[in-house]
């Protein structure tokens, strides 16, 4: 990849982390993180999204890059565990809550509520893509917990 | 003899205090959203702490059991567990406490007082200062997935509203999925309200981006740890659970779509 293509996707990669940072911190109040951990929660959001987005933007599918980036994001939540101790975890996950796919949850239920309102001829282009959207959210839901979880079976944790 | 059976007695009355002191950690632990192993982790570590030589726990979505043994003497209890929530805070003072009933030392009143303590004292941010956040956050995760700007504003005002609304439906004890709907129904409704008169041509993101603080993400990830940590049967009520969420979420969603006119068939494109 030239440096060109790298400067290119800079605008998209900073929006990205941005929002992410944003939404993670966000949601870190919501779970009731302390103001200290809720930097964390932002800086793991921003990371999180910055490795998925660059994932997508080298032609990686959602789930490929979802799993990457919850990866490296649980990888860093243990690296940084010095200062994070036992809330390494939470961190991460929190991290990761900006990419858990809820609008498509909520796209494939809708597009199964909208069969119902077709007729029968007319459901098959429904039909595709709510199992479209309803397989793309367990693939990614599946993709995020397992990048999460297999970093923390591999390394020993001694903080509990 | 009849000292025998005093002192079967009192262990038997012990060990009870030991296992409703080891089950009330595991269910504040569960209640803040821990993973099945750290609950159980946890209460082990303070039955332990208590003297107790054997102990075994089992866990369902809405129960903890524990049996614990001390020479010949056993005994199974079980305890309800709330409403699981997220509450990092507490979760991390709960950890600390049975951390340090682990390396003994600690007697049972010690511990429950602890807990008590614990429970109604650890901070939590002021509800508007999480209903701002949580609206905050919606209107991000509105950006991450496209909404235009005129669309920003309004999605942060129904998210807030709406986390607003929940906080005092949940107060008054109203069951959480009707809770849900409700509120799916109003954020909705705002956010497309909202975004269509500011001139948004995102009206239908703006509305999905409007109901993401009801998405369970935390509950949708532990389910899966908690599967691959051997606990399938918790792991598996977490999953429905979420499922149940999504559908109450999405049946306010398509009501208030059916309010603003716009058709399900057009929001799924």
């Amino acid at each position: 990849m030239s440096a060109d293509v790298i400067v290119q996707a800079l605008p998209h990669l900073g929006h990205q982390a941005l929002f992410g940072a944003i939404a993670a911190a966000g949601f870190g109040v919501l779970f009731n993180f302390g103001p200290a951990m809720l930097i964390w929660c932002g800086a793991a959001g921003a990371f999180a999204l910055a490795v998925r987005s660059g994932g997508q933007d080298l032609g990686w599918p959602l789930e490929a890059a979802s799993f990457a980036a919850a990866l490296a994001t649980s990888c860093s939540a243990i690296l940084v565990r010095r200062w994070l101790g036992a809330a390494s975890g939470a961190v991460a996950l929190a991290g990761c809550i900006p990419m858990v796919p809820g609008a498509f949850f909520g796209h494939a239920l809708l597009g199964f509520f909208a069969v119902t309102t077709v007729q029968p001829s007319e459901a098959i282009t429904p039909v595709v893509d709510a199992m479209q959207y309803m397989l793309r959210v367990s693939f990614t839901l599946g993709a995020i917990g397992a990048g999460l979880a297999i970093p923390t079976h591999l390394i020993r944790n001694p903080d509990y | 003899m009849a000292e025998t059976i005093d002192s079967v007695r009192v262990r038997h009355r012990d060990l009870e205090r030991y296992a409703n002191c080891a089950l009330s950690i595991g269910r504040t632990l569960m209640e803040c959203g821990t993973r099945v192993k750290v609950v159980h982790d946890g209460a082990a570590m303070v039955a332990r702490g208590l003297g107790v030589e054997a102990v075994g726990l089992r866990s369902g979505y809405a129960s903890l059991e524990i049996t614990v043994g001390h020479g010949v003497n056993t005994i199974t209890r079980m305890m309800p567990v709330g409403r699981h929530g997220v509450n990092q805070r507490l979760d991390l003072a709960v950890r600390r406490l049975a951390a340090k009933a682990a390396a003994g030392g600690m007697t049972v009143d010690q511990i429950n007082a602890e807990l008590a303590h614990l429970v109604a004292s650890t901070p939590r941010h002021p509800a508007w200062f999480v209903a701002l956040a949580t609206g905050i956050a919606c209107a991000a995760f509105g950006r991450l997935l496209g909404v235009d700007w005129p669309a920003v504003l309004a999605i942060l005002l129904a998210g807030t509203a709406g986390q607003g609304v929940r906080h005092v439906l949940l107060a008054r004890n109203m069951n959480f999925f009707v809770v849900t709907a409700i509120i799916a129904f109003l954020a909705a409704s705002l956010g497309g309200i909202g975004a269509r008169l500011n001139g948004s041509a995102t009206v239908d993101m703006a509305m999905m981006a409007s109901i993401l603080l009801l998405v369970p993400g935390v509950p949708a990830t532990n389910a899966q740890a908690d599967i691959m940590d051997g606990f399938p049967t918790v792991g598996s009520a977490r999953v429905v659970w979420v499922v149940m969420v999504m559908v109450f979420a999405t049946t306010g969603m398509a009501l208030a779509q059916t309010l603003l006119g716009l058709s399900l068939l057009g929001m799924t494109q």
